[in-house]
């Protein structure tokens, strides 16, 4: 982190940020201490699940709410007192919105918003349609937003959120609601206008794994009103993930997996059930956790001097929500265990061994509780489902929430 | 709509014994259904309409709103006019207070569309439901009609107490009353369901439309001055008007022997075309019924083509912004 | 768009702090562009929404016949006709008001606009401003109407003396009418959901206490006590008698001339209240979290 000075502030510097509501029949700890330090021209994400707290921090930060204690600054202005020059410099667009006047159409909604904003009459016409050519909304120019579907009302939302050229673009959840293409449109509009501007910052709150994986440089977690943890996607994941998992298919396996296991750098090594319905290509598939890449230069060795043939190898890595559930012991989707509503996960919590729903029992492996080992899978298709975990048998500790892995392991 | 009671036996859905889909709830259960989704209704709409989080306001706004409306017409008459009877203030203040049913369900039925629709955008999910839309509509305005009871007998209380208006328990005609009610709330509703119409079709600063309609057509009810005053043509209309009926029906209702009347009088086209001063009672509700039974049956016929017009472009689930 | 992104870029200041250094002038430039910008979706919706035209001329006026022919019921006296008419046409300003101006800032949260409002630079004012100028342009339309059809449908006759001090009268009144609903519009923010109910109270009772249908002199000390508190009752008053100045307006209210001194004085006082309400408001609603919260 580059040390901030006045003249070049940091595009978010948030120290000790709370965000209490007094609501009945209790106070809301919306925010509980949130330190953040965010560099000009990041795309920085806020990856955590509902209630995190994801979006009161964004409203912080886009001057709506007052934090109850701390502070907050956006390019070394104070989100509480500075209002009025913040505002010239940001925009924010969330997800879901349904605003706007149903009556305008598209290119006049627009005009109105470049007008708030400061842009000359003819500057904010002009603009106005650019940005409808460059968002890909041409043919709606001239329709009225009510008669928009979703994907196009959210296309809108962004280009009036690009309609003063921020420095620092706020985006809450800006694919919420949208269907696939809608949303992959959406985010390549992210990713082109970050490259073609690599000094604008933006901060995006989100709780689709792939997404934050996909776009942003730098991530924070965030459970219940805290930070758990920050750093690059590939930062983060090897905090869950120590070994290298390798899932092999070979022709034939002399000896079995056990001869693998015996190998040195291979921490276990075991085989699963082949999934391919080619009964003319029999494969034996073995899951292999070594201690580090280099490891794998030996068993191929080994391999090649037992006559097997490797057929295919696949490298397997964990996803942000195996991070996640590593730091705070359960899914985005699972419901807190009883009697867990008042902890605070704690970021330097470690590993957990708690036995994660989902698990393929067929691809039964040594490897170490809580990593994220997928035999033949690519984790990043967008889906926020828990993937299976494969536990070795010794090691795994059954969720008693998940009636089907009970089933599974028996 | 059809619902299951909670049986002890019944089989949990999803599980193998629930055996699937049910052909037999698609029929519905005709009346039970419809009192049903009335009753709901009902229930909501006055949730909706009680649910001031100031009960003090509540009730001042009961109070105050029509008594501001008949005092208006009592320093009208009373200040301006030079002094009044008795009877004319009863004249007049039982016409503003009948007008607090007017308005309110004319609104009743109207705002409901507007409140799901630009509100609470809930206005698809109630249409898609099996219950009758319309009973539910009905349903939610009568809530509103029960808010404006409140105030026409409020400002009854107040004109009675402080203005001397000759209206006595004893004295009044109940089953005229029971009659005359009844067909003059199921002409206001039919009003308002003309309105709600209007209102599925129309897109922005709809809000107002209901007190417009209602302030036009007070001008033609004989609430606050007799038809005869009035241009024969807008007469004429007046006399069409199940409203002018009803409000005369029932100030002949509560204040028995009470010469003055809206309808009928000198110069009135009543009086040129039938030759008699002013209509009997019997002559007043079958009137009521008459004009009342085509308004009712204007209504719902605008209701349907309304309904299907919406339907057909797609304005039951857009907001407006309005 | 990259390459749009890239021009745009190009042609900004060169850092956050240069880009949110405001002159007076541009920030003043930026809060007129919001009045138009924000005046501009009524203009629109009156030229899209045609309906307004029966629901909000028509009907109205036949609502101000109403009172006139109360009137002729009970012989009053002919200049009666003529202040019911202008107290008819003045309806459509208190109308526009509190439905247009006072709920507008809660309807507006209840869209999901009003935190966009407050996250854009400009003054929250400037854009209540641009919905009072929306608004004035329909409900002029409506006022001029009935003004001018009754007028000739009832045979109004006018007797104006002080042609300039009647159109600075009318000017004031509009001003203190919309400063109100400015003040209205913050009060109602916070108020929340009793927002709508408030808004219909504030019909039949101001009516009747502001004269909207009588001279206000004639209700005593109610009448006094209106026309210190609500400019419709000031303002309708004073018009009254410059309009009809040769006919027999009943004594008991100020003069013109101190009339429209008091509509000054309420002008004034409501757009500095307006604005110190808003700023305290944003700063209440900011704490409490209540900008986007809707249902409240």
């Amino acid at each position: 982190m580059s040390a901030a000075t006045p003249a070049n502030p940091l595009a978010i510097d948030v120290r000790g940020v709370r965000r209490v509501y007094k609501s009945r029949p209790h106070p809301v700890v919306a925010l509980d201490g949130i330190d953040l330090q965010v560099e000009p021209g990041e795309l920085f994400g806020l990856l955590g699940p509902n209630g995190a707290g994801k979006t009161t921090l964004i409203k912080i930060l886009t001057t709506l709410l007052l934090p109850s204690e701390g502070t907050a600054r956006v390019f070394g202005f104070d989100v509480a007192t500075q209002t009025r020059q913040l505002r010239r410099i940001m925009n924010m667009v969330a997800g879901g919105e349904q605003s706007g006047y149903g009556i305008l159409t598209v290119r006049e909604q627009l005009w109105m918003f470049s007008q708030f904003y400061g842009l000359g009459t003819r500057e904010g016409w002009r603009r106005v349609d650019e940005l409808i050519d460059a968002i890909g909304l041409d043919d709606q120019r001239h329709q009225r937003v009510s008669t928009l579907s979703t994907g196009e009302r959210q296309k809108m939302n962004f280009a009036r959120g690009l309609l003063n050229d921020p420095w620092i673009f706020f985006l809450d959840e800006p694919t919420l609601g949208l269907d696939v293409s809608a949303a992959r449109s959406v985010r390549e509009l992210v990713v082109e206008w970050k490259a073609a501007v690599p000094g604008r910052t933006i901060l995006l709150t989100t709780h689709y794994m792939a997404e934050a994986d996909e776009l942003c440089e730098r991530i924070a977690i965030v459970d219940h009103g805290r930070i758990l943890a920050i750093g690059t996607p590939a930062e983060l994941r090897r905090r869950v993930q120590r070994e290298s998992i390798f899932r092999l298919e070979l022709d034939r396996l002399e000896g079995g997996s056990r001869a693998l296991a015996r190998l040195p750098g291979v921490v276990s090594a075991s085989t699963a059930a082949d999934e391919s319905n080619d009964r003319e290509r029999q494969a034996v598939v073995v899951n292999l956790v070594l201690e580090n890449d280099a490891a794998l230069g030996g068993v191929v060795s080994a391999l090649g001097g037992v006559g097997a043939t490797i057929r295919a190898l696949r490298k397997s890595e964990p996803t942000l929500e195996d991070v996640f559930v590593e730091l705070v012991g359960r899914g985005f989707d699972d419901a807190e265990p009883p009697g867990d509503g008042d902890q605070r996960p704690n970021a330097d919590q470690g590993l957990r061994t708690d036995h994660r729903p989902g698990t393929d029992a067929r691809s039964v492996t040594g490897n170490r509780p809580g990593a994220g080992n997928r035999p033949g899978g690519d984790r990043t298709d967008g889906s926020d489902r828990l993937r299976a975990d494969p536990a070795s048998p010794d090691r795994r500790r059954p969720d008693p929430s998940s009636e089907r892995v009970e089933e599974e392991l028996v | 709509m059809t619902t299951r009671s909670p049986a002890v036996h019944e089989p949990k859905f999803g599980t193998p014994a629930w055996g699937g889909f049910d052909p037999a709830r698609t029929r519905g259960r005709g009346a039970a259904d419809v009192r049903r989704a009335f009753s709901t209704a009902t229930r909501l709409g006055w949730q909706m309409e009680a649910n001031w989080t100031d009960p003090v306001l509540f009730f001042i706004y009961s109070v105050a709103k029509p008594i501001s409306s008949a005092l208006i017409f009592v320093v009208m008459i009373d200040v301006i006019g030079g002094g009044s009877t008795r009877e004319l203030r009863g004249f007049v203040v039982v016409g503003t207070a009948l007008w607090s049913f007017v308005m309110s369900g004319i609104a009743g039925l109207a705002w409901s569309i507007l409140d799901d629709r630009e509100r609470y955008r809930m206005l698809k999910y109630v249409y898609v439901s099996p219950s009758s839309f319309l009973i539910v509509l009905l349903g939610r305005g009568v809530a509103r009609i029960a808010v404006g009871a409140i105030g026409a007998l409020i400002t009854l209380a107040v004109g009675i107490a402080l203005l001397g208006i000759p209206i006595s328990l004893g004295n009044i005609d109940w089953p005229m009353l029971v009659a005359v009610m009844i067909a003059g709330l199921v002409t206001i509703v039919a009003v308002g369901m003309m309105l709600a119409a209007v209102c599925l079709q129309t897109r922005q600063e709809s809000w107002s439309y209901p007190e417009a309609a209602a302030g036009a057509l007070f001008l033609v009810s004989g609430a606050v001055f007799p038809l005869s005053v009035l241009p024969a043509p807008a007469q004429l209309l007046g006399y069409l008007s199940p409203l002018s009926w009803w409000i005369e029906g029932v100030r002949r209702a509560i204040m028995p022997g009470v010469g003055i009347g809206a309808l009928g009088g000198p110069g009135s086209i009543f009086a040129e075309v039938i030759g008699r001063a002013s209509p009997s009672s019997p002559e007043i509700i079958v009137a009521l019924l008459g004009t009342g039974a085509l308004v009712t049956l204007g209504a719902i016929v605008g209701f349907r083509l309304s309904d299907h017009r919406a339907r057909d472009r797609g304005l039951l689930d857009q907001t407006t912004g309005s | 768009m990259a390459a749009w992104a890239r021009r745009v870029a190009a042609g900004s200041a060169g850092s956050p702090a240069a880009s949110a250094a405001w002159s007076r002038r541009q920030a003043l430039a930026t809060d007129l562009r919001t009045i138009v910008g924000r005046a501009y979706p009524r203009v629109r919706a009156m030229m899209r929404e045609r309906s307004w035209m029966f629901f909000e001329i028509l009907l109205p006026f036949l609502a101000t016949s109403t009172f006139v022919f109360v009137y002729r019921a009970v012989h009053a006296p002919p200049e009666y006709v003529g202040f019911v008419v202008l107290g008819g046409a003045m309806t459509a300003f208190w109308l526009n008001v509190i439905w247009m101006m006072a709920g507008q800032l809660w309807w507006e949260k209840s869209q999901g606009n009003l935190e966009l409002y407050f996250a854009a630079p400009m003054d929250v004012m400037a854009v209540l401003i641009g919905m009072a100028i929306g608004g004035l342009i329909l409900s002029s339309s409506r006022a001029a109407v009935v003004l001018v059809v009754a007028t000739v449908v009832y045979g109004v006759s006018f007797q104006v003396d002080q042609w300039l001090l009647l159109a600075l009268v009318f000017g004031l009144t509009l001003a203190a009418l919309y400063g109100l609903g400015m003040v209205l519009a913050s009060l109602f923010l916070m108020w929340g959901r009793e927002a709508f109910h408030l808004t219909q109270l504030l019909q039949e009772p101001v009516y009747f206490i502001s004269g909207l249908n009588f001279p206000i002199g004639r209700l005593g000390f109610i009448g006094a006590l209106a026309i210190s508190l609500l400019p419709l009752a000031v303002g309708l008053d004073a018009m009254r008698q410059l309009a009809f100045a040769r006919s027999d307006y009943p004594k008991g209210t100020p003069s013109p001339a101190i009339e429209a001194l008091i509509l000054v004085i309420m002008t004034v006082v409501s757009l500095a209240l307006a604005r110190w309400m808003l700023r305290t408001l944003e700063r209440l609603a900011r704490r409490e979290g209540r900008l986007s919260v809707r249902w409240q």
